[in-house]
């Protein structure tokens, strides 16, 4: 027993004072009003802060998490929108993430726009925004880094994988949007064209197979969004289509770098949902196409890969404050090879082109600003790991189990 | 036996029973009578509709609608989530759950796309900002005497 806590001391000294000043901003933040703070008319600063711990049986996720379980999973975001006028809204995001190797907690602009709404009646809206907007995509996309948001400690992997992340998180461009009120239910839509955020190393790992010296860029990209809800919510249905184009350049001659190509991702979303004042249930399907073009090196074969996701997602509050949640999720990396025996080669077993994940959860609402989740994870398969976790993916085990714990606060 | 017992408490037991159905349903139309009554949408005397559809409500509730017709801006005011009140407006007013209001009001407040409405902790409170806050909109149980508020009509 002091040999593990000795153990666990060493290894997580550096998260442990980082866990140790979050957990007492949390117990300070319970004398704070759990109301937006609004200093002058018009103007609302938001904001959130979330801890997590995560042990998995086998494999890394958010670090070294098979090590006596990991601290390094934290979000803090601070936003503010001003309203100057009913019909202009400028908002900002700043946001801190820390998950393992693939986030070091660097400061960065979340989401940056000018919105400008063109036309609002009692029966549609139409407006643009204009700078870096949240991507929507599926259900969760726009607001993925907030945990009071999501209905998990980590969203379904299959459709919002935290490995390329940052391609689907927000672009810089130009949005057009539209709401269309009728008694039978609303119709929201949302176009959008931008640059995706794709300098990412986990991105050229995931896409490329791993970090070549040249860069992968993102080009004009596009993305739309179309959903129907009722009732405020009652049901939601909703089909996202986004086109990511990025460029591969290479910096050195082969052998030493690849030649130069382009990746074409295309994924195609379906989601639904139904919200009953007890419980809800929840479904969302993609396909995702992958095109590689221009390409001349051995490993990275003009070919097209289709990838696809689903999950089915079932929660019910039993108390007021307490709402429980089970899910099955699964990603095959190429639909049709499924258990991955065709892509399998050394370093990259036919495990980690799938994962299966069985998850159970609780969530507890401490207080109107507070919660309190708890989560455990059956997985068979890897293709969601990280390689920056995970850098020798022949380690990896097939099937592994992960419980993670996180407290949050938000205003 | 059976067949003798069943004869002779037959003619009591539809009695009871539809006398207590009787008084049920006059306690319930009691109680829906004086919901019914309950939670009057309110606004500041400057606005000048008389008249709110609800679609139209539950645009301006979910933060989506922001001026009115004459293009002064929508002003929005809640009471706590957990505030009795405001359950019972959220369900019965908009036909929503107040947890999915919230969870609309997060979607909107941490993607940038909007704000969330003023919370407040008192119908006392309510009724002092509708009254002063040109524009603002809010609810209450009963009616009001006041000439600085409005009280809607919903279609």
């Amino acid at each position: 027993m002091t040999n593990i806590l000795k153990h666990f001391k060493l290894n997580n000294r550096i998260f442990q004072k980082k866990t140790v000043f979050i957990i007492l901003i949390l117990l300070f933040t319970h004398v704070l009003p759990s109301f937006a703070f609004e200093p002058v008319d018009h103007l609302q600063v938001h904001g959130f802060i979330s801890q997590g711990y995560i042990i998995t049986s086998d494999n890394k996720f958010c670090g070294n998490s098979d090590n006596n379980g990991s601290f390094d999973f934290r979000e803090i975001g601070l936003n503010a929108s001003y309203r100057p006028i009913p019909s202009l809204q400028i908002s900002a995001q700043a946001l801190s993430r820390f998950a393992g190797e693939n986030d070091d907690g660097s400061i960065r602009l979340d989401y940056g726009f000018m919105d400008y709404s063109v036309m609002d009646n009692d029966s549609c809206q139409w407006g643009v925004r204009l700078g870096r907007v949240k991507t929507p995509f599926g259900l969760y996309n726009e607001t993925r880094d907030v945990a009071v948001t999501r209905p998990s400690v980590f969203l379904p992997q299959s459709i919002y994988f935290d490995r390329t992340r940052d391609l689907a998180l927000s672009g810089d461009g130009l949005y057009l949007y539209g709401e269309y009120r009728t008694d039978l239910g609303n119709l929201f839509l949302k176009l959008g064209s931008g640059k995706p955020r794709v300098k990412d190393r986990e991105v050229e790992n995931s896409l490329l197979g791993r970090n070549f010296p040249g860069n992968l860029d993102g080009n004009i990209s596009y993305n739309g969004q179309l959903l129907y809800e009722k009732d405020g919510g009652l049901i939601r249905l909703a089909f996202t289509w986004a086109q990511l184009n990025m460029d591969y350049d290479s910096s050195a001659l082969p052998p030493f770098d690849i030649d130069s190509g382009s990746i074409k991702f295309e994924p195609y979303v379906f989601s639904a949902q139904i919200n009953e004042e007890r419980w809800s249930l929840t479904g969302e399907y993609a396909l995702r196409r992958l095109k590689y073009d221009d390409f001349s090196y051995p490993g990275i074969i003009n070919r097209v890969i289709k990838g696809e996701s689903c999950y089915i997602q079932g929660t019910y509050n039993f108390f007021e404050d307490w709402q429980g949640f089970v899910r099955y999720d699964i990603l095959y990396s190429n639909k049709d090879d499924r258990n991955g025996k065709k892509a399998e080669r050394p370093g990259h077993p036919a495990h980690s082109f799938f994962a299966k994940d069985l998850t159970f959860g609780l969530r507890w609402n401490i207080t109107e600003s507070h919660m309190l989740r708890g989560e455990y994870h059956y997985v068979n398969g890897t293709a969601w790991l990280t390689s920056e976790d995970n850098t020798d993916r022949s380690k990896t085990k097939p099937y592994w189990n992960m419980f993670s714990i996180l407290i949050a606060y938000y205003f | 036996m059976g067949h003798i017992t069943t004869s002779k408490t037959k003619p009591f037991k539809p009695i009871i029973l539809s006398c207590f159905c009787m008084v049920m349903l006059a306690l319930s139309l009691i109680i829906s009578l004086k919901e019914c009554k309950a939670q009057v949408i309110i606004g500041n005397s400057s606005i000048t509709e008389d008249c709110i559809s609800k679609n139209t409500l539950s645009a301006i509730f979910g933060m989506r609608l922001h001026t009115w017709p004459d293009g002064t801006s929508i002003k929005v005011f809640v009471l706590q989530d957990k505030h009795p009140l405001h359950i019972k407006f959220a369900k019965r007013r908009l036909n929503i759950f107040p947890h999915q209001l919230r969870w609309c009001w997060d979607r909107l407040v941490f993607s940038g796309t909007g704000q969330a409405p003023t919370e407040l902790s008192s119908e006392d409170e309510m009724r002092k900002k509708v009254a002063s806050v040109p524009g603002a909109i809010g609810y209450l149980e009963g009616p009001v005497n006041d000439k600085h508020i409005k009280t809607f009509q919903i279609k």
